[in-house]
């Protein structure tokens, strides 16, 4: 059995520094890594080949070159194989135009089901993997928090998504997109010391567009549908930690902070 | 010897509320800063001591010392347990942990004589606090003083944010007492100075628990004038400009209690939000109005002198604000053990060396490009950088910090990430003439590099344990390399 991850290297947001003169976000030096709802996705799917050796997983991404050490990482985490779509013309594509170029690439790799993120934390329209389910003609489900590792095989899979006043279970056929969310409980496992400099650059197949073949008129930001006009940084509030005691103020503190979140 | 027999010859000698065997305490005592993330996540490969003990007075600590050096028990001397250098980390089986908490009282403020007199345990914000009600200060300001205590601030000859003006602990510490493993306690008088054979006191100071118990310590205070403190803030070309300026002004014969100049990544982190991706000077001059006055001047002179390296004066207000929140509390470290446990993320990790003025930039660029050349995981780095932050008449020393994306499991954290990048920093320290050690002490993890650091005087070094701890029972594995531990607790093979 083959499961295709999706994978998108976003900005580490965490080690944004902000300029409060200029009110922009300092990106220089950011570095990417793994979008975190797609490092639950493969996480959950080396949970499962865990179970069932059997399974081979493959690792998609469309990005620049430059996450290459990132991707060798995610092969040291007993990933099988890796597949990095990238081409200088796909520079600038909107989500269409990614899941177009995506999905042209899974029309002709063999896979059983495919795992994916639901948001980005950059972009965070949540738009790729339902794209590309609609492009590939399979069925897509997201927000999931968890996967029933005995139920699953060839054939369907189990998973429970979360929405946000209950969580419901779902028996969903294969092949499909499964989206996971970062608030599952699937974490990436560590590199094992010995792993930790094994050369995976063979494991690496790089997809240009002499492999997918678009028109360059199709793709990056001349295929592009949509075009961002202004970008605006969200604002982050600082939360106050408040630790009240077991007394009467202590009761009403939390009670009130309760009733204004609309819990009672 | 079994641990039950320890426990019970203990309580022989001290009462039952001094012998702590609280596993969590145990396990926290086990290691210190330096396994910090293992620490966090439970991950510790070190044993656990067999008790943590609380001694009320010097001649306690000499009976637990006797008894542990007839039987050959190792002995972990603390204090504030701030280490960051491996110094409070067990390598042994059987291990007390002396702990000062109880050696808590402030003895004597002498104003006429201007010395004070503390216990081992007090810590420095306590006699900070104390002095500043009598317009005194200890000029000591390590950034863990709201937390480390006298005993550990003698013992790895601490230094603080002020030195430039005030010195290392080293140049306020008057006199001494201490007890040496066979129960000697010694006292060293306090005198303005003398030339009674060599200074006994640098036995003591920097001893890292390897030779003896700090119990009492009489320092040096200062009158302190907080109103006439100025603040200088510049952002600069390069490293090397801001070094030649502190250099200028060092050997010009002024003091500012602060002299301090950030690479461009390490300035990014502490001032966000002025450094416009460059290298910053901060100084401080404080004092009497005059000696301000003449010290705004010589740093006012220097940095005229090498103007076509600045670039722009920063507001005053800017460094007065983050010097006065540049100390960590024990939440601040508390909020960083909660970020470890939930993410995969620590605040970093640093390496102080220090060299002449001519050698100083050399080191430091020699350093970074090895380090971004042969680090294989410099992929992961997310800080890379340093600081020069003490300065005396002939050097500096240069502060390196650096941070990563941990991607491997917490107990290979240290031989993935942190020692590459520290062998780096000390190979380069050495190989110039200069020394792999600042101001935070041996620990265990320097020991390796200490016959080269020494080099023929390691036969001082060596002598003074030989005479001091015969049996070995102190601090087994700090400042005297252990091969055997060393493979197994830093190489972990
Ligand atoms: C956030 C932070 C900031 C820091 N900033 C600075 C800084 O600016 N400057 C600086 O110099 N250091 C700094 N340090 C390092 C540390 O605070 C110092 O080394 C400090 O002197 C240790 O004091 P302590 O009381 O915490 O000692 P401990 O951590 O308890 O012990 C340190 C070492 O001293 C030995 N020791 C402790 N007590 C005794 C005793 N009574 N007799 C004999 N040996 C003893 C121990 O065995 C150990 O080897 C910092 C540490 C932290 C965590």
């Amino acid at each position: 059995m083959h499961i295709v991850c999706l994978v998108k290297f976003v900005p580490n947001v965490e080690n944004f520094a902000y300029d409060y003169k200029t009110n922009t976000l300092i990106r220089e030096n950011v570095r990417l890594v793994i979008n975190p709802d797609d490092a639950c996705a493969v996480a959950a799917a080396l949970k499962l080949k865990e179970k069932n050796p059997q399974i081979s997983i493959e690792v998609v991404s469309m990005a620049p070159l430059n996450v290459i050490p990132a991707m060798e990482d995610l092969l040291r985490r007993k990933i099988d194989k890796a597949t990095l779509i990238s081409d200088k013309l796909y520079a600038g594509s909107d989500t269409y135009v990614t899941s177009m170029i995506i999905a042209r690439y899974l029309k002709n790799t063999r896979f059983d089901c495919i795992f994916s993120g639901t948001h980005s934390i950059d972009g965070d329209t949540a738009h790729v993997p339902a794209q590309i389910a609609e492009m590939l003609n399979i069925s897509h489900i997201n927000h999931i928090v968890d996967i029933d590792m005995d139920f699953f095989n060839e054939k369907r899979a189990i998973v429970e998504v979360d929405f946000e006043k209950k969580t419901c279970q779902f028996e969903i056929k294969l092949p499909a997109i499964l989206s996971f969310q970062k608030v599952s409980k699937y974490k990436l496992p560590y590199i094992k010391y010995e792993d930790m400099y094994l050369n995976m650059r063979d494991k690496i197949a790089i997809a240009t567009n002499e492999d997918l073949g678009f028109d360059e008129s199709e793709v990056g930001l001349k295929g592009s549908r949509t075009q961002v006009i202004r970008t605006a940084v969200k604002e982050f509030a600082k939360k106050e930690k408040v630790i009240v005691g077991t007394d009467d103020g202590g009761i009403e503190t939390v009670y009130r902070y309760l009733k204004l979140k609309g819990f009672v | 010897m079994k641990k039950e027999d320890i426990l019970k010859d203990l309580k022989e000698l001290l009462s039952e509320d001094q012998i702590n065997v609280d596993y969590e305490d145990l396990y926290q005592a086990s290691a210190d800063r330096y396994k910090k993330y293992a620490k966090a996540k439970r991950a510790l490969d070190v044993p656990m001591p067999v008790a943590i003990v609380y001694p009320r007075s010097a001649e306690e600590v000499a009976k637990v010392l006797r008894y542990c050096n007839e039987k050959g028990i190792n002995v972990i001397p603390r204090s504030g347990n701030t280490a960051t250098e491996g110094g409070l980390e067990n390598w042994k089986e059987l291990t007390i942990v002396i702990d000062a908490k109880y050696l808590n009282k402030i003895i004597k403020i002498d104003e006429y004589n201007m010395q004070a007199t503390v216990q081992a345990g007090v810590v420095l914000q306590d006699l900070e606090d104390e002095l500043r009600k009598r317009g005194y200060t200890t000029g000591h300001s390590p950034q863990s003083k709201p937390i480390a205590k006298y005993g550990g601030l003698v013992a790895t000859r601490s230094i603080g944010q002020f030195s430039t003006l005030y010195g290392g602990i080293e140049d306020m510490v008057v006199g001494l007492e201490c007890v040496f493993p066979d129960g000697h306690i010694a006292r060293i008088k306090n005198v303005p100075r003398r030339a009674a054979g060599p200074d006994i006191r640098h036995i003591v100071i920097g001893n890292e628990g390897t030779l003896c118990y700090i119990t009492e310590v009489t320092v040096k205070i200062y009158k302190y004038f907080p109103e006439n403190n100025r603040f200088y803030g510049y952002l600069i070309k390069d490293m090397e400009t801001g070094i030649r300026i502190l250099r200028e002004i060092i050997v010009n014969g002024y003091r500012p209690s602060v002299t301090r100049v950030y690479s461009e990544e390490d300035a990014a982190q502490h001032f966000s939000h002025f450094h416009r991706g460059k290298c910053v000077l901060i100084l401080m001059a404080e004092g009497d109005k005059p000696i301000v006055e003449a010290t705004c001047k010589g740093i006012e002179e220097a940095v005229e002198k090498y103007k076509d390296g600045i670039i722009e004066r920063v507001d005053d207000k800017l460094i007065e604000n983050w010097f006065n929140h540049l100390c960590w509390t024990q939440k601040d470290i508390d909020d960083e053990i909660q970020c470890m446990i939930d993410s995969d993320r620590h605040a970093g990790f640093t390496t102080e060396i220090s060299a002449d003025w001519e050698t100083l930039p050399k080191i430091y660029y020699n350093v970074i490009e090895r380090i971004k050349k042969e680090f294989p995981r410099a992929n992961d780095l997310t800080l890379l950088g340093g600081h020069v932050s003490h300065c005396y008449i002939n050097g500096a020393n240069i502060y390196f910090v650096y941070n990563y994306d941990i991607n491997c499991a917490p107990e290979d954290e240290l031989r993935v990430y942190h020692h590459p990048i520290h062998k780096i920093i000390v190979e380069e320290t050495l190989k110039l003439g200069g020394s792999m050690c600042h101001h935070h002490g041996i620990g265990k993890y320097r020991t390796e590099w200490i016959r080269e650091e020494h080099d023929s005087a390691y036969y001082m070094l060596e002598k003074l344990k030989k005479a001091f701890d015969p049996n070995g029972i102190m601090n087994y594995g700090a400042i005297y390399p252990q091969e055997e531990s060393i493979r197994k607790y830093i190489y972990r093979s």
